[in-house]
């Protein structure tokens, strides 16, 4: 056999190794997520107006919506860090909550009194900022995910590093929605959507290359 | 495998010899006679390296599949990286008719190609042919030649990738 010597050479290698658990490495991530909220708000980012804001339906909207999908992610990216997965189907639901979740805020919108122009809704340079924080606060669940990636054997590298990027800018908005003072859903949208979808680019483009294996 | 996760030397040595019998026979059917050993061997470079994403409460076979269907990708996409990287006459050569009735299932997957791709890479990457044979043969100008192996190979690996695996 001509493989002989490689072989011989795996097999001297060999040491017992830990076993990967997607049960365990959720448990670690989810503790990434909540000491990162944690921190967020013991360093005062919460929005001083909070108590007010927990009466308004687009807060929750806002909240709810941004944990089901970084839940939706995070899980479809750890599943398919594993050869014979695909996170294809995961992708699709993602799609899906998507959809789904701005359908819940056209609803809240259109319920709500029609006051400002367009611009003004939007508030360009709040919105940038909007963006930066949601970026900088998706950059743990990007890094903790990326390392995740790298340790597992995805198959379909390019198909789960747009998991990691969609999961990781979901998170990273889910942390943000504590801090961000706005409870209009035509701003959220497009701003959040703006910053998600960086993150999202990001991650698909720089993690293929990481994975590698 | 569960055996050689836990640090079983003599078994995993077994395992890794059936193995390589086994990926001898998938790469020989999906791959030139050429690079179909190098594709072996890196299967089981992977197989060694993720060992620790087995899961033994699963069935192995999908497992082992998966991985190398993986490396089968990649070996379609560095096949077009380089076009132009002709393969030496003394590997082609002596089983060419091996070679060229062997992969049958890249032969069936080439069926999917337009016929212009399909027939530069036979010539080039299992026959063997240099650039400029495989042009005077089919009429194409030599880098459109290049540039049908590399998009036809490019194309290969994605149908690879969005099909399930038959076997």
């Amino acid at each position: 056999m001509p493989n002989e010597p490689l072989i011989d050479a795996l097999a001297a290698d060999l040491a017992p190794v830990r076993r990967r658990r997607v049960g365990r490495e959720l448990l670690v991530l989810a503790g990434i997520g909540v000491a990162e909220l944690a921190l967020v708000l013991l360093l005062g980012g919460a929005r001083p107006d909070i108590g007010v804001a927990m009466l308004l339906p687009s807060f929750w909207w806002k909240l709810l919506g941004l944990a089901a999908l970084s839940a939706i992610g995070v899980i479809t990216a750890v599943c398919s860090f594993e050869p014979a997965a695909s996170p294809r189907r995961g992708l699709r639901l993602l799609a899906l909550a998507v959809g789904l979740v701005l359908a819940i805020g056209w609803a809240i919108d259109s319920g709500g009194p029609v006051t400002m122009p367009l611009a003004e809704r939007l508030m360009w340079h709040h919105g940038l900022d909007c963006v930066f924080r949601m970026a900088v606060l998706s950059i743990p669940a990007i890094v903790a995910l990326g390392v995740l990636m790298r340790h597992g054997a995805p198959t379909d590298r390019r198909a789960s590093a747009l998991a990691v990027g969609a999961a990781s800018a979901a998170w990273g908005a889910f942390v943000f929605a504590f801090n961000c003072p706005s409870d209009d859903p035509l701003y959220i949208a497009f701003w959040y959507c703006l910053g998600c979808a960086i993150v999202t680019l990001v991650g698909r483009l720089v993690l293929p290359t990481i994975a590698r294996w | 495998m569960a055996a050689a996760q836990a640090g079983n030397g003599g078994a995993y040595r077994r395992l890794l010899a059936e193995l390589d019998a086994w990926l001898a026979r998938y790469y020989a059917r999906r791959l030139p006679s050429a690079v179909a050993d190098d594709a072996a061997q890196e299967a089981l470079i992977a197989i060694h390296a993720k060992r620790h994403t087995y899961d033994p409460a699963r069935p192995f076979k999908p497992w082992l599949v998966a991985i190398a269907r993986y490396k089968w990708i990649d070996r379609l996409r560095a096949m077009a990286r380089q076009p132009e990287t002709e393969l030496p006459d003394t590997l082609a050569a002596p089983d060419h008719e091996q070679g060229v009735v062997g992969a049958i299932v890249l032969a069936e997957l080439l069926a999917s190609l337009k016929p212009a791709q399909r027939e530069v890479i036979r010539l080039v990457k299992i026959e063997g042919l240099s650039i400029a044979e495989a042009a005077e043969r089919t009429g194409q100008s030599e880098s459109l030649v290049k540039v049908n192996i590399h998009r036809g190979l490019a194309k290969l690996g994605r149908i690879v990738q969005e099909r399930g695996d038959a076997e």
